[in-house]
């Protein structure tokens, strides 16, 4: 069974794309000096506005921190499920 | 007439990454070019460019000596036994960072840049006191970073202060890169660590044993001719001097190599 292991191991998945994301959230967090207190307080604030143009959050906000190559620099991706408010 | 000199910092963000390694081995290419060339240490306080190059019994003077003036700069300046071109100034080995500014460095590397056509000065790691006087005489600054999330994170904290202090410059060295684990996913690749990091790539130098020989011989690797980490080392060099060098192809090619991929059989670069 280890002679067979030997040659599906080239078929795993790799693992280079999880060392490349999690550099890229470290970098981040350091390059912005994001907290998760912070975030948290963004993420309330994005409710807070999505009220008032409308729209009624729906489900789990989220805000990922992504570090930009190139320039050094750190983007905010937002995720917010909504829905237009009902008309009464 | 002022002599034409460029003093450079090699610098990182954590330990172990190979920086006096590379000082040692890139200062010898250079004077392999022909070119005149001082290596100071400034990592006071635990020297070791004078065992990298095997002239650890020849000191007498060393950089703290010159500062208080109770060793004059020329009596304190080694020269390497094969290349007379290359000099080391030591760091002293009994005293602290702390008793040196970044002005008095820069008064010493100011007076090298009459006799040197290339001044390196091998930093401290981290970014304390030691890291300012490394790069108060800098005209531009060379980051050795590992393929490791740590060493990245650390180096990209360097970069902002290297930017801070107003070093247009900065070039990327990635050393210890194993082509094998990065085909296997288990390390970052060059390109992903020049991405993140958003300098200009000077050099790729592969992990190979025979570097820990080297340090334990006082032989920089870049003497040995077999040794593809001296090869990349010497490439750098003249990268550094403005010629146009390919990077090396670290990986094996053809039938051999795809057998040996195939059985999982350690590359010859190890």
């Amino acid at each position: 069974m280890a002679f067979l292991n030997m040659f599906s191991r080239d078929k795993d998945q790799p693992t280079a794309p999880t060392a490349d994301d999690r550099l890229s959230l470290v970098l981040s967090y350091q390059r912005s000096e994001i907290d998760e207190a912070k975030l948290k307080q963004f993420r309330i604030r994005l409710i807070e506005l999505c009220d008032d143009f409308g729209f009624d959050v729906v489900g789990q906000v989220e805000v990922r921190p992504q570090s930009r190559g190139g320039d050094r620099t750190t983007v905010l991706c937002a995720s917010i499920p909504v829905r237009v408010k009902q008309k009464n | 007439m002022k002599h034409e000199s460029v003093a450079i910092t090699i610098t990182s963000g954590k330990g172990g990454v190979g920086k006096s390694t590379t000082v040692a081995s890139v200062g010898l290419g250079l004077a392999q070019l022909g070119k005149k060339v001082c290596l100071v240490d400034t990592d006071i306080g635990l020297r070791k460019l004078d065992l990298m190059l095997g002239l650890e019994n020849r000191i007498v003077y060393d950089l703290v000596d010159v500062i208080e003036g109770t060793g004059k700069l020329r009596q304190a300046l080694v020269r390497h036994k094969e290349y007379p071109d290359l000099a080391l100034l030591p760091a002293a080995q009994t005293r602290y960072k702390e008793e040196v500014t970044p002005a008095q460095i820069k008064q010493v590397v100011d007076e090298l840049r009459n006799e040197f056509d290339y001044i390196l000065i091998d930093s401290p790691a981290g970014i304390e006191g030691g890291f300012r006087n490394a790069i108060a005489a800098a005209d531009r600054a060379i980051l050795v970073v590992n393929p490791e999330i740590p060493s990245v994170r650390d180096s990209d904290r360097v970069i902002g202060l290297l930017e801070a202090a107003d070093l247009k410059q900065i070039d990327l060295i990635v050393n210890r890169v194993q082509p094998g684990m990065v085909r296997d996913g288990d390390m970052l690749s060059v390109e992903r660590v020049q991405n993140h990091l958003a300098i200009n790539l000077l050099g790729i130098v592969p992990e190979d044993k025979r570097i820990i020989r080297s340090s334990n011989t006082g032989e920089p690797v870049i003497l040995d001719q077999k040794s593809l980490a001296g090869k990349a080392f010497s490439n750098i060099a003249r990268r550094i001097n403005g010629e146009e060098v390919p990077f090396l192809e670290l990986e094996e090619s053809g039938l051999i190599s795809r057998i040996k991929r195939l059985f999982h059989i350690a590359s010859a670069l190890n």
